[in-house]
């Protein structure tokens, strides 16, 4: 599949542009917010900042739409405009795919408070309507007059890697012409507050996604990455972006190479990461720029695609190297064949993505 | 090159049996098994299809009663396609619909939230380990693709299209494909605020129906290559011919007011199965007994099959189990591809003048290769299967 347009949002802003900012300006602190419920509590997260969210014309049709669904219009509009392909699409041969782990939680307890509150039967209709996880997909869709398929799906490990791995499926099927495929999850105050009972936040901010520690630490974050993807070269074309494995042995490395690890302290364990490592392959990792999020391989691969189309290189935002890998740490141009992005889920199953470059 | 996909087993559950013999049962003698809201689920006083004598089952570690539903529907759909319970040695995919079960939303876990203090983590802990085709997956060992489609309405009938595209792929050789929902506060709730509930038992397509009746159920297939299902000496008559989506990009709750998403989906469906709508013996309709749904729909299939198509809603015998929906009434399809009869739709007794078309008012011989199931959803989804038989 070709990638003929990339929609990001997330903590360093909307767009590719600011994701490029991001990667060229190497780590930033994250944020820190009070954990509700807690006593005095602090959580470092990096958050999508409201601004981002306040782009009151591609939001017209999604006035009333929640923070999930915001990112995701946003994202997949984005997408859909960076690949030149807005004008010429025939809107009934596109479809999207919309991935999450989570997704609309914080509306779906705004549900809740309507029932403890008020009670059954006097609930908000839009809460419920908004709280159902393809709400997202249905208001990409009016936004877009998409009227091929549109599909939601959740797994908390590999939700974007099935995407595109459906997605590919619904090109080879002739059911679409293009697939606007994303990810997107969201990181409400209950979730933060999860987040700071389950996880191990880094107390100095920073994600090590080199350590494959047996007790990671984590960073949570929150955005949304939307690819358009087309089944021949078309429109920004990104670099290819193919099989999606999981299965290491079938990954062929040939040219120059870079791996990026998906590592983000989510897993309560990443000692996996160890033996998934490419041998004598660059290795990356960019988890500390979006933070840990469950479906964060779309951000890599997103980074993944403006590495093999500007043919550089993005110095990893935090090199600690305890394991002593050959760690990408400088900035500049660069060969760059294909890029491998990995992410184990806590048992040890493995997902890759395997993109190339357009030659 | 695959030739077919096949469906080797298939189990159901819902209010109107445990099982596929017990549903034939239900349907047969037109028996309408509606209730009041379980106690504990809602304080809501509406007409609700619960699946009342749900086996207890005590050794998997998710036990939400979700779970619970769709192993139950598993082990029949299993036994069927002659299959155990540890599929290792396959090369198998999980695909399922839900609605509630992709929520966190325990209401104990919540309301401690809100309080402050000691909140019990258990609830988010059973909810990271209950993605329920994971959960499935893990039930039977199966490595291959595992996805939890969560398209409201029209989820496991979408899960059922995804699992066929995957075997024709050759992403997996045989797969797990259905849904599951139960009865839970939040769509009680949910649908109450959206006013689409009747007081009385539902009447879909009737000039004076009122609005639907919630239910809970199960529905799986297992879907195979046609060489799979040779290689394990399984023989079976009945396939998944065909599938379309589309969207109507219209409204986040109602449907295209022209239907022309539904239309698409069957059109699709329909090229994919390689037929003509002619050769369709009976649609058995998405018929959840709303004014919009019903109206739209009928609008629809009288415009692609003509209106003597023979058309039922099944809705009447289950109440509408949201994600459990379409795969459930994929399975209902292919009983009666193989039974030669449909029941009569509970509910129905005038035609309404709106919709072109009525539903079968009494127990109707098929004989036909081909049924068409069709699913509309929230979100503007539209999902249409093909199942066919061997003539």
């Amino acid at each position: 599949m070709n990638i003929a347009g990339i929609g990001v949002v997330g903590t360093t802003g909307r767009g590719v542009a600011s994701l490029e900012a991001a990667l060229n300006r190497g780590w930033t602190a994250p944020g820190l917010v009070d954990i509700r419920g807690s006593a005095g509590e602090r959580l470092p997260v990096y958050a999508v900042p409201p601004e981002v969210l306040s782009d009151k014309t591609v939001l017209a049709k999604a006035r009333r739409a929640d923070r999930f669904t915001r990112m995701s219009v946003l994202a997949a509009w984005d997408a859909l405009q960076d690949s030149g392909l807005a004008a010429s699409v025939d809107r009934t041969r596109l479809g999207v795919i919309v991935a999450t782990a989570l997704g609309p939680h914080a509306t779906t307890f705004g549900f809740l408070d309507g029932i403890l509150d008020f009670g059954d039967a006097a609930v908000s209709p839009t809460a419920f309507s908004h709280s159902v996880h393809n709400a997202a997909a249905s208001y990409i869709a009016m936004t877009l007059d998409v009227r091929g398929p549109t599909l939601t799906l959740t797994h908390f490990d590999f939700a974007f890697h099935e995407a595109v791995s459906l997605a590919r499926t619904w090109l080879a099927a002739n059911r679409c012409d293009a697939v606007l495929v994303g990810a997107v999850d969201e990181l409400g105050s209950v979730m933060q507050f999860v987040c700071g009972r389950m996880l191990r936040p880094a107390a100095d901010g920073r994600i090590k996604p080199f350590d494959f520690s047996v007790k990671p630490e984590s960073v949570p974050g929150e955005g949304s990455v939307f690819f358009m993807l087309t089944r021949d070269n078309a429109g920004a074309a990104y670099g290819r972006l193919g099989a999606v494995s999981r299965d290491h042995s079938a990954v062929r490395s040939t040219g120059q190479s870079v791996q990026l690890l998906d590592a983000c302290g989510l897993a309560k364990n990443e000692t996996a990461y160890r033996t998934a490592l490419m041998p004598g392959t660059l290795t990356a990792g960019y988890a500390p720029l979006f933070g840990s999020v469950m479906t964060g391989s779309a951000f890599h691969a997103a980074i993944a695609a403006l590495m093999l189309k500007r043919q550089y290189r993005y110095a990893v935002p935090v090199a600690e190297n305890p394991h002593g890998l050959d760690l990408c740490l400088e900035t500049g141009a660069a060969v760059v064949d294909q890029v491998f992005c990995t992410r184990l889920d806590c048992a040890g199953r493995r997902g890759t993505l395997h993109l190339s470059a357009v030659r | 090159m695959i030739e077919r996909i096949v469906i080797t087993g298939m189990g159901v559950i819902s209010a109107a049996g445990l099982n596929v013999p017990e549903t034939l049962d239900a349907f047969a003698a037109g028996r309408r098994n509606v209730g009041a809201v379980p106690s504990g689920v809602s304080p809501l006083d509406f007409p609700v299809f619960a699946v009342r004598d749900l086996p207890a089952q005590t050794e998997s570690s998710p036990s939400s009663r979700t779970f619970l539903l769709a192993c139950h529907a598993l082990d029949e759909a299993l036994t069927g396609a002659k299959l155990g319970r540890d599929l290792s040695a396959l090369r198998v995919g999980v695909c399922m619909g839900t609605t509630v079960a992709s929520q966190l939303n325990d209401m104990g876990f919540y309301t401690a939230f809100r309080q402050g203090g000691d909140v019990p983590m258990e609830p988010v802990e059973h909810f990271l380990k209950s993605n329920l085709a994971d959960a499935i997956a893990r039930e039977v060992r199966a490595a291959g693709p595992c996805v939890t489609v969560v398209n409201a309405c029209s989820s496991s009938a979408d899960a059922v299209g995804v699992a066929a595209d995957w075997i024709r792929a050759g992403l997996c050789d045989l797969a797990i494909a259905g849904g599951a929902d139960e009865l839970n506060r939040i769509p009680i709730c949910g649908f109450g605020s959206l006013s689409v509930f009747s007081k009385e038992l539902c009447r879909p397509y009737d000039r004076d129906r009122q609005g639907l009746n919630l239910g809970e159920g199960a529905g799986l297939l297992i879907l195979e290559s046609e060489a799979s299902a040779r290689r394990r000496g399984v023989a079976t008559s009945v396939f998944v011919a065909g599938y379309g989506a589309a969207c109507d990009a219209h409204h986040l709750t109602a449907p295209r007011p022209d239907g022309s998403g539904l239309e698409t989906a069957l059109r699709t469906s329909l090229a994919e199965a390689g037929i003509q709508p002619q050769d369709v013996a009976f649609v058995n309709a998405h018929g959840t007994a709303t004014r919009d749904n019903d109206k739209v729909e009928g609008s629809v299939l009288a415009r692609v099959f003509g209106p003597d198509i023979k058309v039922l809603s099944t809705k009447g015998f289950t109440g509408h189990t949201l994600g459990a929906a379409g795969a459930l009434e994929a399975a209902f399809s292919v009983m009666a591809l193989l039974s030669g009869w449909i029941p009569a739709s509970p509910g129905f007794v005038n035609r309404d003048d709106e919709i072109p078309i009525g539903v079968v008012r009494e127990r109707t011989t098929v004989t036909g290769r081909y049924a068409v199931s069709t699913s509309l959803a929230f979100g503007g989804n539209n999902a249409a299967l093909v199942l066919g038989r061997d003539g």
